[in-house]
């Protein structure tokens, strides 16, 4: 919303002193911020009146001619190309330096061999409308006066946000505002004159029609006025009005027009002004489903009974609160009008605006819940100005006012003793009185009480925006100025604050990660489309959908972070050799979750849970390997050193992954995420240059492990020394190093450790073998183990491994 | 056996006492060192002695090993003394290049926080991304169709409940957490929830659908607007450094009433004025006030006996302000241009 100080000041006496920048931090400090601060009078920097003293042809162009100019302080020579130049006449001079509306430098030139000091200006230069067919000739012009002082633009506008005003419709106009000012610079606001129109101007035999009004639900439309005004000239406001309208931004139409927009400007009420020869009758109802309306603004809308209209005897002539429709409108052949001014149900016309795509100016203040009271003030703000500016108009009927039963006045009993507990600081009863009074509300003292005050809330607070003790709070603390209230330490009772360990955990596996493992942490969208999720098998109709995406890629709720990871490889493959990323982020599942809707009911949300997932990629046929080596450490750090961690073979589906490359993470016996590569297809599919490989984890099983630290216990250094014994064997490709670890593990207790030394496959061993190399360490806890013992130990594993898996030993 | 280690010392020494290069002395250092060498081949014989003398002649080969090799190395530093363009050593080379990795901006700037606010003794509250229509806006104060709800853009769940309507959203705000809190750990509540917020808008340089905030909230008796102000100082402060000035002014949120935005002087320009702040000295950095009855009523407390204050801020835009980032898609990029950074 625009607003004109010069209007403002039509209603609030803003001292001299104050300069529009001081205006508008208070309004912030106070009321709303003000986003912007436009002089209307540097609009025209530089550009003066000058009186043109004498005209010479230029010797070297016929078309030029050089003008003697005087503007006031200096005489300036002017080369000039517009024809109607002649001394004595006044006209806008650019002086050097000044930078025209359209941008251009107005330079000290040399044209055709003469010099030039500025430029004489036309109209259409200047912004000022389309004429350029000689130079702009003023009138009644001062020699060497700015330009704006002389076209009277010392307006200064200020812009606020509506969205900042979404709680207040009273301030959607100058006298709202105003208001305001008067409250936070503690001057006088003046009463807003309206007079008291009677249609009949006190002739009681005059004859006036009634007009014939139905409201079918006055829930939807609590108040109806409305007049009928016969022989109305349409016509171009007269110029006060026309510059007011475009100095807050509004296009001037024509007279009535410009006046209902007026009306909502200054005051905030609007109205609407139908064609009265088609308004026979006026019916408020709710408009039937599919009923058409050709709207002013040229589009024809479809509606539905959610859509309550304002129509004659046959069809929609407007939408309530929002828009008129074409065939109602007023045209410059209209003589005879209908004026509305009415209050909507603010919870319907929201509706209806959003279900239609269309805010208005209308729209924007009857959702914000408008005063009933201010409709009136409305029609009779309208009524006089049609009279005034169209003398030979007429009142032609009764005023229809069609009104809720008068809404209960409210009533607020205000303790200051309250307050000052609630702001920490003692505020005065006159102090309070003060500040309430200015802003309209009705203090009733309470003699017995110092600190009791009864407050009446005035209509245009009452609809919705002031209803409790903490809401008239604000109202005194903000005018005051809440910077005045002072800083208080509290005192809190001294206790250590509640660990949050899901969290404490996120950051230390963050921390593992990017610290001990060089993983680089991503954040991706907890969004995914089908498109993607397609490339890479997954069934998405399982996914949570958003009802409105942004876009078609982001459509569906993330299940698990490798779609995001995948697409970070792509985003950096070619600047990196390797890559090593991490993402600890949240996935929502389809199926009930742990948080409930609502604390009384027993509908729950979907599932969500964090998970900790890591992409590798480079060109390197380590990358399973190196994968499987960060998630070792990696749970090893986490857990303290207190996990044994094992890769399994999987038929579990994972859609990225390459059928051989793939296990799930065993720690302690029990799955907590897998490890896989991506198939070269899928890659491909993608746009990746380079192998990857993805690891999931889920972050609660993580969480769950990360409580293992907690048993961490110191053992004995063994006081006997270990032996070691080296075992190699060829078996078959297909017996996994798990099992076979497992059985020499579990072989005897005096097996300490295996630890695998050496992978080797190659044509010499034979089709499908490999050869697997241990250190096999053996230890007491009780004695010094003799080499006959281990023989024995090692004669004995030797046979089950090759009864077990048909091994075959080799010497070294 | 003896004899012969103590005639080997005498000769390998006076050897090396006239070496002239580097290769005659790698040649005495096979000679005599090596696995077929002079000392290896006298040491072989031990094994036939008698244990006391196996022992003290084992001793001996030691002996006179190590002061071989001592000598030879000394030989070997001394010849190379002159030598020096040959065995510069530049000091000034990297040492091997080693891997790291990076936390994103937004880790690093929520853990900071985190660690401000737990260490005056707030916790951590946790609260659900895709939340309920009620927790995110009605328990708010924020019954539908209010205007307010303009504030936010939503995306709301493609799901409907039994009225027809959609009941659940992308939080838009972590104030969601607020009730939950309160239900869950009652009065006094110290508290604080950072986490995923959502928007339901285009993205470009300064708009982004998905980022951060933290909320923090204080609910106990006799909890004033004073020391909100506290609070709010003492985190300007910790981020922007003691000379740090908190200025308030009136912006309505529904759910809390007075309502105020919460704003610190520049710390780019210190309050004199620059693009950052458009300007005014001043940085918006987010929303606050005393706690709305409605929602302590929500949240099972009695407004009656108890009283609050909350606050919320984007961890993102405190994290572009730290780091001047100005474009914020950077964040959900996944470009390790910009991580490395960090």
């Amino acid at each position: 919303m625009l607003l004109s100080l010069n209007w403002l000041k039509e209603y609030v006496n803003i001292p001299k002193s104050l300069s529009a920048e001081e205006l508008a931090e208070k309004m912030t400090l106070h009321t709303v911020e003000v986003e912007g601060i436009e002089k209307e009078g540097e609009k025209f920097k530089g550009i003066v009146v000058g009186e043109i003293l004498e005209v010479k042809k230029h010797g070297n162009a016929t078309h030029l001619q050089i003008a003697e100019v005087n503007i006031g302080k200096t005489k300036l020579t002017i080369v000039c190309g517009a024809p109607n130049i002649a001394p004595g006449q006044l006209v806008p001079v650019a002086t050097v330096g000044t930078i025209m509306p359209g941008g251009m430098e107005i330079k000290e030139a040399e044209i055709r061999g003469e010099k030039s000091f500025g430029m004489l200006c036309a109209e259409d230069e200047l912004g000022l409308g389309t004429d350029h067919s000689g130079i702009m000739i003023l009138e009644k012009a001062k020699i060497g006066q700015s330009l704006a002082e002389y076209l009277k633009l010392d307006d200064i506008i200020l812009e606020v946000d509506n969205k900042s005003l979404s709680n207040r419709p009273d301030l959607f106009s100058h006298y709202g505002i105003a208001r305001e000012i008067s409250a936070f610079l503690d001057v006088k606001l003046n009463e807003l004159k309206l007079k008291k129109i009677k249609a009949d101007h006190g002739d009681k035999h005059a004859k006036l029609e009634k007009l014939d009004v139905k409201i079918e639900d006055k829930n939807l439309c609590p108040r109806y006025m409305a007049v009928k005004i016969n022989g109305v000239k349409i016509a171009d406001s007269p110029a006060w009005l026309q510059k007011k309208l475009i100095s807050v931004g509004a296009k001037p139409i024509n007279n009535i027009v410009d006046i209902t927009n007026y009306v909502m400007l200054s005051i905030g009420q609007p109205l609407h002004a139908f064609n009265a020869d088609v308004a026979d009758k006026i019916i408020v109802r709710p408009a039937k489903n599919e009923e058409l309306i050709d709207c002013l603004d040229n589009k024809e809308r479809k509606l539905n009974n959610s859509n309550l209209v304002i129509a004659n005897g046959e069809k929609a002539m407007a939408i309530a609160g929002m828009i008129g429709g074409k065939f109602s409108s007023v045209t410059a052949e209209t003589e005879n009008i209908i004026i509305e001014a009415a209050t909507f149900n603010a919870y319907s016309v929201r509706k209806s605006s959003g279900a239609l795509t269309l805010r208005t100016d209308a729209s924007v203040r009857f959702e914000k819940a408008l005063d009933v009271n201010l409709a009136e003030d409305g029609l009779m703000l309208a009524i006089e100005l049609i009279l005034e500016i169209c003398p030979e108009a007429k009142i032609a009927s009764e005023i229809t006012d069609i009104k809720q039963d008068a809404p209960e006045i409210k009533e607020i009993t205000f303790d200051l003793n309250w307050l000052e507990k609630l702001s920490g600081n003692k505020i005065e009863k006159k102090k309070a009185t003060e500040i309430l009074s200015k802003l309209g509300f009705i203090i009733n003292a309470d003699p017995e009480s110092d600190n009791i005050l009864n407050i009446i809330i005035p209509s245009w607070r009452a609809t919705k925006d002031i209803k409790i003790k903490e809401d008239l709070a604000e109202e005194i603390m903000r005018i005051i100025g809440y910077d005045d209230f002072p800083i208080q330490v509290p005192f809190i009772k001294m206790a250590p604050a509640e660990t949050n360990r899901d969290r404490m955990i996120e950051r230390k596996i963050k921390d593992i990660l990017s610290k001990e493992n060089a993983l680089s942490e991503v954040y991706n969208y907890s969004f995914v489309g089908e498109d993607d999720l397609k490339k890479i098998n997954m069934d998405f109709s399982t996914y949570i959908k958003l009802a409105n995406p942004i876009s078609k890629q982001h459509t569906l709720m993330r299940q698990n972070l490798s779609l995001g990871l995948i697409n970070n490889i792509k985003t950096n493959q070619y600047k990196y050799d390797d890559l090593a990323l991490f993402e600890v982020g949240t996935i929502f599942l389809n199926v009930p979750g742990e948080f409930k809707k609502h604390n009384s009911s027993e509908e729950t949300l979907p599932h969500q849970e964090k998970m900790v997932s890591i992409a590798l990629a480079g060109n390197n046929d380590q990358l399973f390997s190196q994968g499987k080596s960060i998630v070792t450490n990696f749970l090893m750090s986490l857990t303290d050193l207190s996990v044994d961690v094992a890769f399994l073979p999987t038929d579990l589906i994972i859609g990225y992954a390459d059928a051989t490359e793939k296990a799930v993470i065993n720690v302690n016996g029990k799955n907590i995420g897998t490890i896989a590569k991506i198939d070269a297809n899928i890659g491909k599919s993608f746009g990746l240059k380079k192998d990857a490989v993805i690891i999931e984890m889920d972050f609660k099983d993580l969480l769950l492990l990360s409580f293992l630290e907690n048993n961490k216990k110191y053992n004995d250094i063994p006081k006997f020394p270990p032996m070691v014994r080296d075992l190699a064997f060829v078996i078959d490709q297909k017996i996994l190093y798990n099992d076979i670890r497992n059985e020499i593990k579990n072989f005897h207790e005096l097996i300490k450790s295996v630890d695998l030394f050496d992978v080797y496959v190659g044509k010499n061993l034979g089709e499908d073998k490999k050869n697997l190399a241990f250190h096999i360490i053996y230890q007491s806890n009780d004695r010094t183990l003799t080499t006959e013992e281990i023989d024995e130990i090692q004669k004995n594993l030797i046979e089950n491994l090759e009864k077990r898996f048909e091994a075959q030993i080799r010497n070294f | 056996m003896k004899n012969k280690l103590q005639e080997l010392k005498k000769e390998v020494l006076s050897q090396i006492e006239n070496i002239k290069n580097n290769e005659l002395l790698h040649e005495i250092e096979n000679k005599y060192l090596g696995r077929q060498g002079e000392l290896g081949v006298i040491l072989k014989n031990i094994k036939d002695l008698g244990d006391e003398a196996r022992r003290e002649a084992g001793q001996i080969a030691n002996e006179v090993r190590t002061e071989i090799v001592s000598k030879i190395e000394a030989a070997k530093k001394a010849l190379n003394k002159d030598q020096s363009v040959e065995n510069l050593v530049d000091v000034t080379l990297p040492g091997a290049s080693m891997k790291r990795g990076h936390l994103s901006p937004l880790t690093v700037v929520q853990k900071e926080m985190e660690d401000i606010m737990t260490s005056m003794g707030f916790i951590v509250l946790d609260g659900p991304e895709l939340e309920s229509d009620y927790y995110n806006f009605e328990a708010m104060n924020i019954p539908p169709h209010h205007p307010a709800r303009d504030m936010q853009d939503t995306f709301y769940i493609d799901k409907k409940n039994k009225d027809g309507e959609y009941d659940m959203v992308l939080r838009t705000h972590t104030s969601s957490v607020q009730v939950r809190a309160m239900q869950k750990h009652g009065a006094p509540l110290y508290g604080i929830a950072p986490g995923r917020t959502y928007r339901c808008e285009a993205t470009d340089v300064r708009h982004e659908h998905t980022f951060y905030q933290m909320e923090g909230l204080v609910v106990d008796k006799d909890i004033n607007f004073g020391h909100l102000k506290y609070i709010l100082e003492l985190i300007g402060k910790k981020l922007y450094g003691p000379e740090t000035k908190l200025r308030m002014r009136p912006k309505f949120y529904p759910f809390v009433e007075p309502g105020s935005n919460m704003e610190y002087t520049c710390f780019l320009c210190e309050g004199k004025g620059c693009r950052v702040c458009k300007h005014t000295g001043w940085l918006e950095i987010g929303g606050c006030g005393m706690i709305h009855p409605e929602v302590l009523k929500a949240g099972g407390i009695d407004p009656e006996v108890y009283s609050g204050f909350a606050f919320g801020f984007g961890l993102t835009r405190l994290a572009m302000l730290k780091y001047k980032i100005d474009d914020v898609r950077l964040f959900n990029s996944g470009d390790l241009r910009f991580i490395e950074q960090f």
